[in-house]
């Protein structure tokens, strides 16, 4: 039966976010796609879970969207005002944050994330962010869920900058560094889903979103892509999923683009 | 009452002096983050000044950085990163970095707030698990040696990074009230600002109300400050503009929007420095310029959402 369900790219990304949580999860997320997803899960299968926000507040409800972490329509309900230490320090490095959602200028095949430069072509260099709490969240959340679009310079064979460490460079070189989290679970972009293989940590392929190709998917991938031909279709959201999301970003800034 | 109120302290001084207070060169922990209860009026004040040559130290920056940068008062960040959420990236910081006026010695947020954390405890470091294996780390050994160091857990072996405490010539937090002696409060999550006032040699308060020792010490549990911490007190109303300030004001998006369209070109950011710090006399110079009370009254916050 054809569905009759119309949807954007962002909410199947969203709705791919939300699918990968569970309740009781304490997730560390940020403004976009991220807070989305989490709230979806929210007001879904996972009402238990609880979303913490660097800037030192804990299990927050917004009930705007604002413009970022510093944005106090990000704080709105919060069980819990600290800072810095509270949340990245006795709750994130303590081992008891679930999942962490990160952003990336870059990614490579290793799940490694570049947010802090990338050189000119001309020589010199273009500043960005930098880390902020990225780096100690891949460090140390048990799992992190990077979301990243989909362009050949972004998805790539090795990032210029590791700011964010991923698998590094392969197996057993988390545990040698001494990082403690398991690393990146998965990489959802405008055109898949991707996760990484347990034996060599190289990303591959999970599933193709509809209507991409995969001369499209090579085409935008800036390393060699293996595309089984059985790959699935990254599944569609659900009326009620829409439903949900409609009411989270009512003007529909993060998802009806 | 009356023998608790002779035992305080006056601290106050103008914003001048308080910015006067911090010479070419000092090592100056800012309090903002991003654009949130920034120590605004303050970075423009050193500005104003034509202060030069500072190290700033502050786990996120934001638009009180950004502003120093942009009249060229720093020469070394101490940072664990930043941006000016959705209005943009830190413009003229950046700029800054990749023109090499600027040298990033650039952490994370939970590893500059550890540095701060050892300087509070009067500890030589504080080690973690965080940066491992990064070129975050890579970097900080060519840049700053001195502060960061693999090592091992002595009870375990596990690997660990020890990071330097650190602690600034001075603090300078912008706050929602004080007392004249420095006993603040601080509403909404404090990020940095615990372990950066309390790891710093001396602290200026930047308030935006001024209230009475004896209210204060109804609630001690809401001071986050003890006075005798405290070095200096500043009143200063909408100091925070044009970022927000909990339960008072909220963040100024026109006027935030200007800025960053400023801060693109050079030029234009030289001319909204021109506007807005070099050309009036003071903070109540400046709120006159960006639209006086009727633009500020606003941004007053919904007593309930805090915004």
């Amino acid at each position: 039966m054809a569905s009759t369900l119309t949807y954007t790219t962002a909410e199947l990304m969203v709705v791919a976010g939300a699918r990968a949580l569970a309740d009781g999860q304490v997730v560390v997320v940020g403004l976009g796609i991220p807070l989305v997803a989490a709230g979806l899960a929210q007001r879904t299968h996972a009402p238990r879970l609880r979303m913490l926000n660097e800037i030192g507040v804990v299990d927050f409800w917004p009930i705007e969207l604002g413009v970022g972490n510093s944005d106090p329509r990000m704080w709105y309900h919060g069980a819990s005002f600290r800072g810095h230490i509270d949340v990245m320090g006795m709750t994130l490095q303590r081992g008891l944050v679930d999942v962490g959602f990160l952003g990336a200028l870059e990614v490579d095949v290793y799940g490694n994330i570049n947010s802090t430069e990338v050189p000119l072509p001309g020589g010199g260099f273009r500043r960005f962010g930098g880390s902020g709490g990225a780096c100690d969240i891949a460090s140390l959340a048990r799992e992190t869920i990077i979301i990243v679009r989909h362009e050949r310079h972004k998805l790539v064979e090795r990032v210029h900058h590791i700011t964010s460490p991923g698998y590094l460079d392969g197996p057993g070189a988390r545990e040698r560094a001494g990082l403690r989290g398991r690393g990146p679970s998965r990489v959802i972009t405008d055109k898949a889903v991707f996760d990484f293989d347990p034996v060599t940590c190289r990303i591959r392929l999970q599933s193709i979103h509809p209507g991409v190709t995969p001369e499209e998917l090579r085409a935008s991938t800036g390393f060699p892509l293996e595309i089984p031909p059985d790959v699935p279709t990254t599944p569609p959201p659900t009326a009620e999923e829409l439903e949900v999301i409609h009411r989270i970003d009512p003007g529909g800034r993060f998802t009806r683009q | 009452m009356a023998e608790a109120t002779e035992r305080t302290t006056n601290k106050l001084v103008s914003l001048a002096e308080a910015a006067a207070s911090v010479p070419d060169g000092a090592v100056l922990a800012l309090g903002g983050f991003v654009v949130a209860r920034c120590a605004a009026a303050f970075a423009r004040e050193l500005v104003r000044q034509r202060r030069r040559g500072l190290t700033v130290t502050q786990a996120i920056v934001g638009f009180d950085t950004d502003i120093l940068a942009a009249g060229g008062a720093i020469a070394r960040l101490v940072y664990g990163g930043g941006s000016l959420d959705h209005f943009g990236l830190v413009i003229a910081i950046n700029r800054a970095i990749e023109q090499g006026r600027i040298i990033p010695e650039a952490y994370s947020t939970l590893t500059v707030s550890l540095r701060y954390l050892a300087g509070a405890l009067g500890v030589p470091f504080m080690p973690t698990y965080s940066l491992l294996g990064t070129d975050v780390l890579a970097r900080l050994e060519q840049v700053a040696p001195e502060n960061v160091r693999r090592s091992t857990c002595p009870f375990t072996g596990e690997p660990l990074l020890l990071l330097r405490a650190l602690q600034p010539d001075v603090a300078v937090v912008h706050v929602q009230q004080a007392d004249v002696e420095g006993n603040a409060r601080i509403y909404g999550p404090f990020w940095d600002n615990d372990e950066a006032t309390k790891a710093a040699r001396r602290v200026i308060v930047l308030a935006e109300e001024i209230v009475s020792t004896d209210y204060l010490r109804q609630q001690p549990e809401l001071t986050l400050i003890p006075g005798f911490r405290v070095d200096m007190v500043v009143h200063v109303p909408y100091g925070a503009h044009p970022t927000s300030l909990y339960r008072y004001y909220d963040y100024d998006a026109d006027h935030l929007r200007e800025y960053v369209a400023a801060a693109k070109d050079p030029a234009a950011l030289e001319r909204y420095l021109d506007r807005y710090v070099y050309s009036v006399d003071d903070h109540f110079g400046y709120l006159e310029r960006v639209g006086g009370v009727a633009r500020l009254s606003r941004l007053r916050a919904d007593p309930l959402r805090g915004y």
